[in-house]
């Protein structure tokens, strides 16, 4: 597929028949989405299916895509309210202790051998402190933050896909290191 | 690391933030690190967000880095389930199968499986009866033989009609053996003896037909009231000689 086709271009195709196009508009975003989707929800396994449903919803709405917007944003838009919805719902199941517990045992077996147990507790609780420190902040805060931080996307392009003023988007980013900065004092002290 | 909140904060907070990330024009970030070295406010502010800049990093690397294993890409399994549901017909029985699972809430697979085994049980057991029933060739009703634990094979008519022919049959036997048979007097000689012995003809004793005398059947004929008490009533006369 013609990389200097861009995302709308795809978006075309994709509705004139092309059974490719929509394949290659995946592949392009897949890793960002499923960045943003980890950095909502904080799980592997989550983000996985988040990432999924994200593009089968891109997919099966594809006839309702504005062209007016990027197909970028449209897909993070889908992505967020992908992970919103799903934090809801964990949130009534009441899955966080277990979530915990699974993160915990899944950041043992993901460092590596030869590092002490000392440092190897102390990364496993940095990790969970920041985990539960951007999983504890506000929605709105969040997906700004792990947009930044996880996607490193440009203030530009938060506010786009977010459909908010730049200085909005900015000053939720500063509120949001704040809050996290809080957050992490404990861990530090 | 310091608490921020002790500080005051400085009206530059977007600049701060724009700085931080490297997104500032070259002017704004020269202009904004001469504000740094004036500014305790920002500077400490910029030192505190870095370090959670650099921690949320350390847990983003190692968590991508083990998510993004090549053989757990999400990659393939999205593109695999959009190129899946675009092009149905591609799909295998199998691969519909799992892509439905894959994409279904839990309790829709629940209750597809429950309803699956639901109806294979349903099947083994329809098959199952089926299969010991008799074939039907005719729609007459079959005979049912009390005390048998096999199913009926014949059906009435088939069996009624069997009965006549067996009757029939002996009927025909009866008759082409001559009737007073038992009732010769002549000795069997050695040879017929053996004769009846080879071919197990010879009739138990007690079964064998006699003549009865006269003093049998004037009884048999008082029991059966045959002979009147009065000589008037007599409606008919036995025969001294009725063997004869």
């Amino acid at each position: 597929m013609d990389l200097a086709t861009n995302d709308e271009q795809m978006v075309e195709r994709a509705l004139s028949g092309d059974p490719e196009a929509f394949g290659e508009i995946v592949r392009r975003w897949e890793r960002r989405i499923f960045a943003l989707a980890f950095g909502m929800l904080g799980r592997e396994e989550d983000a996985r299916d988040a990432t999924q449903e994200t593009f089968l919803a891109a997919f099966r709405n594809l006839r309702g895509f504005r062209g007016d917007a990027k197909v970028s944003s449209w897909l993070h838009r889908i992505a967020v309210n992908q992970c919103i919805t799903r934090q809801r719902r964990a949130k009534v199941r009441g899955e966080t202790a277990l979530e915990d517990e699974a993160e915990k045992n899944a950041a043992v077996f993901a460092l590596p051998l030869d590092s002490s147990p000392a440092r190897t507790a102390e990364k496993i609780e940095r990790s969970m402190a920041v985990r539960r420190a951007v999983g504890s902040l506000p929605p709105d805060l969040r997906q700004v933050i792990v947009m930044k931080e996880f996607e490193e996307l440009t203030f530009q392009q938060i506010s786009e896909v977010l459909e908010l003023p730049l200085s909005t988007v900015k000053s939720r980013l500063y509120t949001a290191l704040r809050q996290l900065q809080m957050r992490l004092q404990k861990f530090g002290d | 690391m310091p608490n921020v909140n002790e500080r005051p904060i400085c009206h530059r907070a977007e600049d701060l933030v724009t700085y931080l990330y490297g997104e500032a024009s070259e002017a704004d970030a020269k202009d904004f690190s001469l504000h740094l070295q004036q500014c305790n406010a920002c500077r400490g502010e910029f030192g505190v967000f870095q370090q959670v800049h650099d921690s949320i990093l350390v847990w983003r690397n190692e968590a991508l880095g083990s998510a993004f294993n090549p053989a757990v890409r999400p990659v393939e399994s999205a593109v695999e389930l959009t190129r899946s549901v675009r092009d149905g017909r591609r799909l295998s029985a199998l691969a519909a199968l799992r892509e439905f699972f894959t994409v279904s809430p839990l309790w829709l697979r629940g209750a597809t499986a429950f309803a699956a085994v639901l109806l294979c049980a349903l099947g083994v057991l329809t098959i199952s009866r089926s299969w010991n029933r008799p074939v039907q060739v005719t729609n007459r009703e079959p005979v049912v033989f009390p005390n048998s634990e096999r199913e009926p094979k014949y059906s009435k008519q088939e069996v009624d009609e069997a009965v006549r022919a067996e009757i029939a049959r002996l009927k025909e036997q009866q008759t082409s053996t001559p009737v007073n048979e038992g009732l010769t007097t002549r000795k069997p000689t050695g040879g017929d003896r053996r004769n009846q012995l080879a071919n197990n003809l010879v009739r138990p004793k007690a079964l064998r037909p006699r003549g009865l005398s006269r003093q049998e059947r004037e009884q048999l004929a008082k029991d059966l009231r045959l002979i009147p008490r009065d000589e008037d009533e007599l409606p008919f006369v036995l025969s001294d000689e009725p063997n004869q």
